[in-house]
């Protein structure tokens, strides 16, 4: 009875009846019998994980804060930056390059962050954009450091304990093992005393700032942590892809992943998953149906979608419940 | 000696003339954002769409890609008044129902819009840069009006320039000396008090949104003369630095939007000309994040965008 009344996001670890057949369909998806399909849905199913992972980072700030985040993308690439030339100018293992790259995104996220604290939301969101597009300009201009517009190709594959993982069922149980340290952490912080912070903040600042909520130690520590959750999924992504360029972190993507977790629901964790887990092979759907002429303009869909969902279901297919 | 003086003074003054013309265009954007916020407190991210669409349909309108090619002068006002009523019909479709929504909800529609809007283009017009043929646009546009020594004025600027500032001039009138303005600039004060004196608040928005897209339709239609480039995202970095603008002149303010569109015009030109050319478009992004974190009101502002 008790476990009815919680809320999908608390039950998620503890719900037994919940999480083992999810568990278990992730984990023998690359055993099923695709034939040559095979390949293309394990990419697929990791390129999904890896945006579950981004949306899990970004609704730390919009979801949990209530400030709106216009260029998380920003941070998907630092991380990927940071871990992809980390790994071409050094050959370092992943398990080093990782933490680097994650922690790299959080100082950015504290850099970008520390100066807007007094703005009101809209202001901040426009912080974020520009934040993140000149980090990408920055990217796209520093020949000597990222080779600018040749991208960087050539990144070494995931490595674990000496052995490259070169299969693609490999990348994808790491990405979900990572998924799951993320996953995990959000859960836990957000029933902590830090979540109810920041859910103090979100609601009403001025509010929470009477009750003795430090308002800018709560948020500064939101900002780190989403921040070094993009990066971590942007060094994974690096070393997966094997390529990076500094198109692939256009504002576009800072969309996309805004448009997973207002469609989930704001907030709600397993809506974040969810929105990654429909949309992400959706667009890939959408990509193959699509004629080329057309397949370029399937972000008309996520455009629609965001202005459908605020206009009748404002806080997502599922939403958090509030006491 | 002399001669390299010469040569750098006029090249100075040839950017100057580029500075003063992209400026004003970004001045015209910048109105529609800073208008529209004046009233509704909302950053209208659509807006540098309704450009895009601006300069979509007058190619379209005067090459025939509808079917029927018109002239080049009923082609343009017929583009022009289009952007006004799709700015009216964004308003009506996608903000007004949010109006007493969390501001965050309206905020992020607008972005749902634009891209909507930016893929529709795409859709029907292609990704490929299109240009105006020269046949179909009055010749004497590509002529040079003044030329002194190497400083060349084309026609062009001229007419882009005038055009802005007839504009303007025609807004700061309809602004202070019409009843609509007047009821414009009430709801800028206070929304409610407003509407209890007997003011239509969604009437004189829906005007407010006609005459700021209008006026960023113009733009739109000047540009897509002036690099002669007409292509679906031409709204979104025009929109940016339109945006800059506005913020750097103070959101909400009028004269603010225009100056600042000055400004940011002859930032661009003479950073891009002097400073850095590859990181020209950056500059209106880091005039925009220092103006919003040291002065958020802008050089006019004022809306205090701290915590309310």
């Amino acid at each position: 009875m008790k476990n009815k009344a919680m809320h999908l996001d608390d039950r998620l670890f503890s719900d037994k009846k919940l999480y083992l057949p999810l568990l278990a369909v992730v984990l023998i998806l690359p055993w099923l019998p695709m034939g040559i399909a095979g390949p293309y849905v394990i990419r697929i199913a990791t390129l999904t994980l890896v945006y579950m992972v981004l949306a899990l980072g970004l609704n730390v700030v919009p979801g949990f804060t209530g400030l709106l985040d216009l260029g998380y993308v920003g941070f998907f690439g630092i991380g990927a930056y940071t871990a992809g030339l980390l790994t071409v100018y050094y050959h370092w293992s992943l398990w080093l390059v990782l933490p680097l790259a994650a922690l790299n995104g959080a100082l950015w996220g504290i850099l970008r962050g520390a100066p807007t604290l007094r703005l009101s939301d809209d202001y901040f969101a426009i912080v974020t954009f520009g934040f993140s597009e000149l980090i990408i300009l920055v990217i796209k201009n520093e020949l000597w450091l990222t080779r600018g517009p040749m991208g960087v190709p050539g990144i070494a594959r995931p490595d674990l304990f000496g052995i490259v993982l070169n299969q693609p069922w490999q990348t994808y149980y790491l990405i979900f093992f990572f998924l799951l340290l993320v996953l995990w952490t959000v859960v836990r912080i957000r029933s902590s005393r830090l979540g109810r912070a920041w859910f103090a903040i979100r609601e009403d600042e001025i509010a929470a700032e009477c009750v003795g909520v430090n308002v800018a130690r709560y948020k500064i520590i939101a900002f780190a942590l989403s921040a070094a959750i993009g990066a971590l999924a942007g060094a994974f992504y690096a070393r997966w892809f094997r390529f990076i360029h500094p198109d692939m972190f256009k504002f576009w993507e800072s969309i996309l992943i805004l448009c997973l977790i207002v469609f989930g629901g704001m907030g709600s964790i397993t809506g974040a998953l969810v929105g990654a887990l429909v949309l992400i092979p959706l667009t890939e759907i959408l990509r193959i149906v699509l004629p080329p002429e057309f397949s370029n303009a399937r972000y008309l869909v996520f455009g629609l979608l965001i202005v459908v969902m605020m206009r009748w279901r404002p806080a997502g297919l599922l939403p958090v419940e509030k006491d | 000696m002399l001669n390299t003086l010469l040569e750098q003074s006029s090249l100075f003054l040839q950017q100057l003339v580029n500075g003063v013309t992209l400026g004003s265009i970004y001045a015209l954007i910048a109105v529609g954002y800073t208008m529209v916020y004046g009233v509704i407190q909302l950053i209208n991210f659509a807006h540098g769409e309704i450009y895009m669409l601006g300069a979509f349909l007058s190619f379209s309108l005067v090459t025939g890609f509808f079917g029927i090619g018109l002239p080049f002068g009923l082609a343009v006002v017929i583009a022009v008044i289009f952007c006004a009523l799709a700015g009216v019909f964004l308003d009506i479709v996608a903000y007004r129902p949010l109006r007493r929504a969390p501001r965050l909800a309206a905020l992020i529609t607008a972005i749902g819009m634009s891209i909507f809007l930016q893929n529709l283009a795409l859709l029907i017009w292609g990704a490929q840069i299109k240009s105006f043929p020269r046949a179909v646009v009055p010749a004497f546009l590509f002529a040079p009006a003044l030329q002194f020594g190497d400083v060349v004025i084309s026609w062009l600027q001229v007419v882009i320039l005038t055009t802005a500032v007839l504009l303007m001039v025609m807004l700061q009138l309809i602004v202070h000396y019409t009843r609509i303005g007047r009821a414009m600039r009430a709801i800028a004060q206070d929304k409610t008090a407003a509407a209890l004196m007997g003011v239509n608040v969604d009437r004189v928005v829906s005007y407010t949104f006609a005459l700021g897209s209008g006026l960023g339709g113009v733009a739109g239609i000047l540009v897509g003369l002036y690099y002669n480039a007409v292509y679906p995202t031409m709204g979104y970095f025009a929109g940016i630095k339109a945006f800059a603008a506005a913020v750097l002149g103070g959101i909400g303010s009028i004269p603010g939007a225009i100056l600042g569109g000055g400004i940011l015009g002859l930032a661009e030109v003479f950073g891009g000309g002097y400073i850095s050319s590859s990181y020209s478009d950056g500059i209106a992004y880091a005039v925009m994040i220092l103006v919003i974190l040291v002065k958020p009101t802008g050089l006019f502002g004022r809306f205090a965008r701290d915590k309310a």
